[in-house]
């Protein structure tokens, strides 16, 4: 097989969601000595760029998100060892930390940004739903995050995204980390009246948003990736 | 009926999992499961399904997922399981009608059938934020005041002495109070002090501030109804239970709500039928209600009135108009702005896939383009007659009518029309309409419904 037929066959495959058939094909382009690093930029990003899209259009929803995310980590822990091993290192879009507000217990909105944002290239540690403020905080230290997003079903939680820019400027944290809002209750108003850097109004505008805020402090010579 | 105390054990002491692995090891595939056994598919064009056996596929379906999977208790997590047995029984236990308000106004509202064509009930207003007491009291006044109206929803109150409101603070407790009393009042002053308020209570976002509002004290009865709700999918937490365990005590009117999210879980159309069949049930099973929020809502674009929606809300109603009958409103969570064209020719979609499949009538709740203060009484008496026309069509006719009204806003849903706030409209101190261009939508929108056959008569 041609390597750009290869490929195109992991990418379909994954887009499919045939886990076991796409393992089988990766360890067979594995042992006829195909690059790792090219199996995950030619093979796999391009099939969970058609993932997403494919989401977008309404054409999967959650549960095929939430399984393509599955497939990709179960793939990654196959790849990511092979790569290391030849000392190089798979370049990551950002680091996000997200989480729904203290005081709001609604979770499916902030899954599915999530799981579009590890679909997008980022690296994405979730702190669930209910969170206390200062846990956004020590988490996105902890791991030199880029992103704090933050999610707010109801008007009388939204009072939580503030609290987290509030908290961040009270240990002069606030430069250091973007904060980007969502969920039902924000909104752009809401977003610049708090002082948050972006709102994204649904879970791909948030991926959109996540890569532009990344792409910006590049540009501006802030932090590396 | 299994003993509520029983029910509450189910939620401490059913299997053992975490919260992934009952979304991807039970609820989704056993989702996409019944939805293959019973080979339930959308075709992507109707709207109001009138296909009878689909109908009782759905049914089946619902009846199978609460019984191979069960729903999850986040505070234990544990799977609360009943047997296909305990599920049948609950219902054929359903209640078929349920009696609210006081005096005058003490009315009963029926499960009804499909096609039934007799006089629905019918439910007016909404839970939107009001940015002042003023007109709060306004707004529910003016509700009250429309004659047609069988029920109040009541709105709430953004700010408490100028202040936001916090989730779980004192505050909100305070505001829940506050909101009971303000609406109980604009209830009195149009003349109707019996008039239930069935969405109690829409201001408390937990039990405590929602127990302490139901107090006597401040104007809610148990011939009110107090909504508890189902988190999306298939979620009862111990606040819900609390909940169940209070108002079941003091023998009140138990709404059970839930929305099961288009693209969330549910997948698409047809899962959303499903788990909407499957709240029906568990509303009663579980929460002991009697009578249900139907109030399926699309994930990204916040509202309802898209085409698989209808579609599956209409179906969800009639698979309750064929085995339940269990008393049933459905919230349409609209598009377009208050007093919009749009939002009007959406609430006429909407109410031709519910009421003609067995739904009684909800006016519309502006959603993706709501403001505060943006629930207008004239809008409402005006869906209340749209809805009372939706009833003289079978499904067929209600089919053809709503593919037509469909098109005339689905080019919109992506950016709606924002809509009309009260003081834009309304004259607060006279309480008149003083916005002739807001008249004039209203005037041509009729109009272009009698084009279409579709004759709406003012009350």
């Amino acid at each position: 097989m041609e390597k750009a037929e290869m490929f195109l066959s992991l990418k379909e495959t994954l887009v499919l969601l045939e886990e076991e058939d796409l393992l089988a094909r990766i360890e067979e382009a594995l042992t006829s000595g195909v690059d790792p690093l090219a199996i995950i930029e030619r093979g796999l990003l391009p099939g969970l760029k058609v993932i997403g899209e494919k989401f977008q259009d309404e054409e999967i929803f959650l549960p095929e998100l939430m399984r393509s995310a599955l497939i990709f980590q179960g793939v990654m822990a196959v790849l990511q060892p092979k790569i290391r091993e030849q000392g190089r290192i798979i370049q990551k879009k950002g680091t996000v930390v997200i989480g729904t507000v203290k005081g709001d217990i609604h979770t499916i909105g902030k899954n599915i940004v999530r799981l579009l944002l590890e679909i997008g290239g980022f690296e994405v540690h979730d702190l669930g739903v209910d969170v206390d403020t200062f846990k956004f905080i020590e988490k996105a230290k902890e791991v030199n995050a880029d992103i704090i997003a933050l999610s707010a079903l109801l008007t009388s939680t939204l009072s939580g995204q503030r609290d987290v820019v509030e908290a961040l400027a009270g240990q002069d944290l606030r430069r250091r980390f973007k904060v980007i809002v969502g969920g039902g209750a924000a909104t752009e108003k809401w977003a610049e009246e708090i002082k948050a850097d972006g709102y994204a109004e649904t879970a791909p505008a948030a991926v959109e948003l996540a890569e532009g805020l990344v792409a910006r402090r590049l540009r501006e010579g802030g932090r590396g990736l | 009926m299994i003993d509520l105390t029983e029910i509450f054990d189910r939620a401490d002491q059913g299997p053992l999992v975490s919260e992934t692995d009952y979304y991807l090891g039970r609820l989704v595939p056993k989702l996409a499961g019944v939805i293959a056994r019973y080979r339930i598919r959308w075709d992507k064009e109707t709207i109001v399904n009138s296909d009878d056996d689909l109908v009782d596929r759905v049914f089946q379906a619902a009846v199978d997922l609460i019984a191979e999977t069960g729903p999850y208790c986040p505070d234990t997590n544990r799977v609360m399981e009943f047997s296909r047995d305990e599920v049948l029984r609950a219902v054929e236990q359903t209640p078929k009608a349920v009696v609210f308000g006081e005096g005058r106004e003490r009315k009963t509202m029926y499960g009804r059938g499909i096609e039934e064509g007799g006089r629905p009930w019918i439910h007016v207003g909404g839970a939107i934020y009001m940015t002042s007491e003023e007109i709060c009291l306004d707004t529910v006044e003016g509700m009250a005041s429309i004659t047609l109206a069988d029920s109040l929803s009541v709105p709430s109150l953004l700010h408490l002495r100028g202040r936001d409101v916090r989730v779980r603070s004192p505050q909100e407790l305070l505001a829940a109070v506050k909101t009971v009393i303000l609406a109980r009042e604009g209830i009195r002053r149009s003349g109707r002090p019996g008039l239930p308020i069935i969405n109690g209570i829409s201001a408390a976002s937990n039990a405590v501030s929602m127990i302490a509002a139901a107090s006597p004290c401040f104007g809610l009865r148990p011939s009110d109804g107090f909504l508890i709700d189902f988190l999306a999918e298939m979620v009862i937490n111990y606040e819900a239970l609390q909940k169940v365990a209070y108002f079941n005590s003091i023998g009140a009117n138990i709404g059970s709500t839930a929305t099961p999210l288009f693209g969330g879980y549910a997948g698409g159309a047809e899962g959303v039928a499903v788990l909407a069949a499957c709240y029906l049930i568990l509303g009663s099973l579980v929460y002991r209600g009697n009578y249900h929020y139907n109030a399926p809502l699309h994930q990204n674009l916040r509202l309802s009135s898209t085409k698989p929606l209808l579609w599956a809300i209409g179906l969800a109603n009639q698979v309750n108009g064929r085995h339940l009958r269990y008393p049933t409103v459905n919230l349409p969570y609209l598009g377009g702005g208050a007093g919009t064209r749009m939002y009007h020719c959406e609430i006429a979609a909407y109410l031709l896939a519910v009421v003609p499949s067995s739904g009684n009538i909800f006016s519309g709740r502006p959603a993706k383009s709501v403001e505060p203060d943006s629930l207008l009484p004239k809008d409402h008496q005006f869906h209340a007659e749209i809805g009372l026309a939706c009833a003289r069509y079978s499904r067929k006719e209600a089919d053809a009518l709503a593919r037509i009204l469909y098109g005339k806003y689905e080019g919109l849903l992506k950016n709606p029309t924002k809509g009309f706030r009260y003081g834009e409209v309304y004259d607060l101190k006279t309480k008149k309409i003083i916005n002739e261009g807001y008249l004039n939508i209203q005037r041509e929108v009729r109009a272009e419904f009698r084009s279409l056959g579709f004759e709406v008569s003012p009350s």
